[in-house]
């Protein structure tokens, strides 16, 4: 491969950025709109089948045609779609109120921070090993060269992705400080305290595919769980997985751990005073999460691109046509799974009280996570 | 080096769980409650004044009103308490199809106490699983009175109308959603480990303190009290009915929860005895167009879902309207209860502490 | 702090007072009976008298008497209505509180199956004490508690009423006394602790205060409500609507839309006044 220049190099990374972009805003309103009909199919009624405007308008046109589809019984039950269209754009075209006495600067700023980290964690998400497709000779400058799976494989990517993923609690707390309301404020102390807490048992059950791939390059990562685990390491990795689960769950506040913005008890946590498209950033911010999530779990728990989860692939052949090849549509797959089970989580459980989350972090995820990586590391010395 | 203060927070009138608009006023120590003091009033329409001014059987409309979850339980005690008043005889028929709706009518009380209660606790599914068995409730009592909410189903002397044709179907129908229903929702709650740290032990009140306060309904019977006013003094054709009362000991939310499920079933078992033993007859006593009252003084207690619901009346030679009318509402007397409950506790257990005493601020503002 | 009523300036808002105090007890009730009687007798002398003097001045003219009236006896009721009398105490707990109070009890009976004690005003907080505590009797339970006003010159303004609650025994009991305007009762905290909210509602919508109340505001109106709602003497008409305030009106658009809704619905509304 001949050495690329920075133009070049440049022009890649743009178009990855665009590639991870699209996927990103692919997945999450989709994200949004599976949740509305998931939780719908789990609570015995349709989810959402209207769709926002009536005849006029864009959403007009999408719904007159898909009523003219809505026949069909399969795109029938995805008429509520062009609803999200209708949804995204109310946001944008809302009022954007701020408090009187709200600390302005910082009030503008917490969306952006929730937004900008949420979106930064995916430069070192690896969705392929290797190249995921060539450029085209007759493009200029960039013609013929490849495009790796992943934006910036650096060998650092867990510490920067966990490093930006805990950034992601400042754009709540200040959000919810900046309000100067005291809901928000509420809402803002106990993500604070949560996603903190969190952060521990979180990073030291991803210690263990560390420890057993022996990296902390992400793609490297998911190659040595998903390829070289010895079977000793499959237990550990089920745990972990568990493990890393739950404190996810509490890292994107989704039930049962939506403590900031309980709504029952907070009227809507940190972004109550926050409406227009700064909510909808807070809103995204939270899908986006809710897919990184998704995505690490998948890559260093389920075998990533690989279809074999905790390890298991090690068994089977590379040469064994495609179940022996990485392939990036089982990763993306794997990451909507995820997304599946965060909304049937959501429409199962009811939410734990605060004191309750904190003791489920510090009294046994801590302790569990601690035994399960010396656990590990007793696998990868001894196997 | 440190400043700490305590935070004074209104919970409500506008917020989404104190169910409709209470206020409480709460002083918080980090998200320990230090001091709550309910405020309640914006709800008040006067309704004791207004019946005041109306004729007897116009009380019907006015105490559809006060608890707008049990419509037909308060119309029932408001219609006993005249009959009572003026010493009517209610026909066979009538009581055995008014202990029919009053029970449909718990069911559905209790439908949607459980479906708020468990939205508060932050499960969502129970909430329209509730709402999904409650319509079928709902359609029957549409089918029998033409509304579906404030239903003015009785009448001073009986019922207006018999049922219609095909009501013994659709009520069988709504017990099997009902009794199925239980079933799901115990699944999802009963040993939910989750739902179990939030209810056991939250919002403890013991039978002393209930009884101080005037708690009756599931708020005592979860205290390890048997009493019901259906037991105690049987009114309508409760007399007749086989129903346990259901106990626990524990007077948490988890042993309210329970006592209500339990309800519910002895409710089923109720309506079912009456739909078996349904007499034939009138459903209507004869008594003249006009009620003309005489010196008299009638105070009388119904188990109403969430508690004893009494009507008194006070009324003067010859006046065609009550001189006095006053609703005791047992959410009056629950929600005082409040403070004592949330002392010391978290936010969450004050959402939790509002979700099981079950009040509807229509019948405590009046 | 009364209510001020002036009706010439609101002749919707009359108020309709009451003409008789209906507090029963079988001594009003006997002479009400006995009332009734001689009312009844009265009228069938007058009957009598003029048909004698019809009779008279038919045969003085010549002409054929009238038919001497027929006095009928009282017909039987065809309604499944028969009014419950108020009869003589019978039950052991109202001998147990007679004997218990002695002299502060006024009056004792029964109707329509309920206990009634009415006791001197200044006894009520021995009363309470005595039906919570005594082992015979011992109501554990306030159930309700509320007062009605009686505006005419009968010897007392209000009669607050007490249901209590005998759980064990499945018994209730009414407690009554009669005030008059401005004595404050003792308050029924100190025994039942469930009476704070509903002796604030008598203050709040009759406005007797009650003394040793722990915290006597108001509770379901404001603390700037005038008057006190279910006195007789408040009208149970309103004051109309309000003005509609629109001075963020700058367009005039809602002062406009509101003027045509009100017109609409028929409501009364002051056009409004420049700013």
């Amino acid at each position: 491969m001949p050495e690329m220049t920075l133009v070049q190099t440049l022009l890649i990374a743009f178009i990855q950025a665009i590639l991870i972009i699209v996927f990103v805003f692919v997945a999450v309103p989709l994200t949004i709109f599976s949740e509305r009909k998931v939780l719908g199919f789990v609570q015995q009624r349709l989810g959402s089948t209207r769709v926002a405007g009536r005849l006029g308008g864009i959403t007009g046109l999408m719904n007159r045609g898909m009523w003219w589809m809505g026949k069909i019984p399969i795109v029938h039950y995805f008429r509520g779609l062009p609803g999200l269209v209708g949804d995204i754009f109310k946001l944008f075209i809302k009022e954007d109120v701020k408090p009187a006495k709200a600390d302005r600067l910082v009030y503008l700023i917490a969306p952006a921070i929730s937004m900008v980290a949420a979106m930064m964690v995916y430069a070192v998400v690896s969705f392929y090993p290797g190249v995921l497709f060539t450029i085209p000779s007759w493009v200029p400058i960039i013609g013929g060269l490849p495009v790796a799976g992943a934006m910036a494989d650096v060998n650092v990517g867990i510490l920067i992705l966990l490093g930006i993923a805990s950034v992601g609690v400042y754009g709540i707390v200040l959000g919810a400080w900046a309000s100067n309301s005291k809901y928000p404020l509420l809402g803002g102390l106990r993500s604070a305290a949560q996603m903190v807490s969190y952060e521990v048992p979180l990073t030291l059950s991803l210690l263990v595919p560390v420890i057993l791939a022996g990296s902390l390059s992400f793609g490297e990562m998911t190659r040595g769980v998903a390829t070289g685990s010895s079977p000793w390491a499959i237990p550990s990795l089920v745990f972990g997985f568990f493990v890393y689960m739950t404190c996810g769950y509490a890292e994107v506040n989704r039930l049962p751990f939506d403590m900031p913005e309980a709504e029952n008890e907070l009227v809507a946590g940190f972004h109550t005073e926050y409406s227009g498209m700064r909510f909808g950033l807070f809103y995204l911010a939270e899908y986006i999460n809710m897919s990184v999530v998704a995505a690490i779990a998948s890559a260093f728990f389920f075998g990533g691109p690989w279809l074999l989860p905790f390890g298991l692939q090690s068994f089977v052949p590379e040469a064994c046509w495609w179940i022996g090849q990485p392939h990036w549509y089982i990763y993306v797959a794997k990451i909507f799974f995820f997304l599946f089970v965060f909304i049937w989580v959501r429409g199962s459980w009811p939410r734990y009280r605060y004191d309750q989350i904190m003791a489920v972090a510090w009294k046994y995820l801590i302790p569990l996570a601690l035994v399960n990586l010396v656990v590990a590391g007793l696998v990868r010395y001894f196997a | 080096m440190f400043k700490s203060q305590e935070m004074e927070i209104n919970m409500g009138p506008q917020h989404p769980s104190t169910h409709g608009v209470l206020r409480l006023k709460l002083r918080l120590d980090g998200e320990t409650v230090k001091y709550c003091y309910p405020v309640i009033g914006y709800l008040h329409r006067g309704i004791e004044k207004i019946c005041e001014n109306k004729a007897f059987f116009q009380g019907q409309v006015w105490t559809d009103r006060l608890d707008y979850c049990s419509a037909i339980s308060n119309n029932l005690g408001w219609a006993e308490a005249v009959e009572k008043l003026f010493g009517i005889t209610v026909p066979r028929r009538a009581q055995y199809l008014r202990t029919m709706l009053n029970e449909l009518n718990r069911l559905n009380s209790h439908l949607v106490w459980l479906a708020t209660h468990a939205m508060d606790i932050g499960a969502l599914t129970v909430f329209l699983y509730c709402f999904r068995d409650r319509e079928k409730i709902l359609d029957i009592f549409e089918a029998f009175c033409g509304s579906r909410l404030t239903t003015t189903a009785m009448r001073i002397g009986g019922l207006l109308e018999d049922v219609p044709e095909g009501f013994d179907k659709m009520v069988k129908d709504a017990l099997h959603a009902v009794r199925t229903g239980l079933v799901e929702y115990e699944t999802l709650l009963s040993e939910n480990r989750i739902w179990l740290k939030r209810t056991v032990g939250v919002a403890k009140l013991n039978a002393d303190d209930c009884m101080a306060y005037g708690i009756t309904g599931p708020m005592l019977r979860a205290a390890g009290i048997a009493y019901d006013i259906r037991k105690a003094h049987p009114y309508a054709a409760y007399g007749e009915m086989q129903f346990d009362v259901p106990t626990r000991p524990e007077a948490d939310t988890y042993a309210r929860y329970l006592v209500r499920l339990e309800e519910m079933r002895q409710s089923v078992r109720i309506i079912e005895q009456c739909l078996e033993g349904l007499p034939e007859g009138p459903v209507m006593a004869k008594i003249p167009k006009v009620l003309k009252s005489e010196v008299g003084e009638v105070y009388h207690p119904t188990e109403a879902p969430k508690g004893e619901i009494g009507f008194y009346l006070v009324s003067e030679k010859g006046g065609a309207n009550p001189y006095r009318f006053h609703v005791r509402a047992p959410g009056f007397f629950n929600a005082q209860a409040i403070p004592l409950m949330v002392q010391d506790s978290l936010v969450a257990d004050v959402i939790a502490t509002i979700g099981t005493l079950d009040i509807v601020l229509g019948e405590i503002d009046r | 702090m009364s209510h001020v009523h002036d009706p010439k300036a609101a002749p919707n808002r009359k108020i309709n007072l009451p003409k008789t105090a209906p507090v029963p007890s079988p001594g009003a009730h006997a002479a009400d009976v006995k009332a009734t009687q001689a009312a009844e007798e009265a009228k069938w002398q007058k009957t009598l008298a003029d048909y004698e003097i019809a009779r008279a001045n038919a045969i003085s003219e010549g002409k054929e008497p009238p038919k001497p009236p027929v006095r009928h006896a009282v017909k039987a009721d065809a309604h499944d209505m028969r009014w419950p009398v108020p009869v003589e105490a019978q039950d052991p707990d109202l001998h147990r509180l007679r004997e218990l109070l002695g002299g502060a009890v006024e009056e004792c009976f029964e109707q329509a199956g309920e206990l009634v004690c009415q006791v001197k005003k200044e006894a009520i907080l021995d009363a309470l004490t005595i039906c919570n505590q005594d082992v015979a009797l011992r109501y554990e339970m306030l159930a309700d508690m509320t007062a009605t006003h009686y505006p005419g010159g009968w010897g007392f303004n209000f009669s607050i009423v007490y249901h209590l609650t005998c759980i064990r025994r499945r018994k209730r009991l009414r407690l009554r006394i009669l005030i008059l305007e401005g004595f404050e009762p003792e308050s029924a905290t100190q025994v039942y602790p469930g009476a704070n909210w509903l002796e604030r509602e008598i203050y709040d919508m009759l406005g007797v205060r009650f003394a040793n109340h722990p915290d006597m505001t108001r509770i379901l109106c404001s603390e700037e409500w005038e008057g006190h709602p279910l006195r007789k003497d408040y009208p149970a008409v309103g004051l109309g609507q309000r003005d509609i305030d629109c001075r963020e009106d700058r367009s005039g658009v809602l002062t406009r839309k509101t003027m045509e809704a009100a017109g609409h619905l028929g409501i009364n509304l002051k056009p409004l006044k420049a700013e």
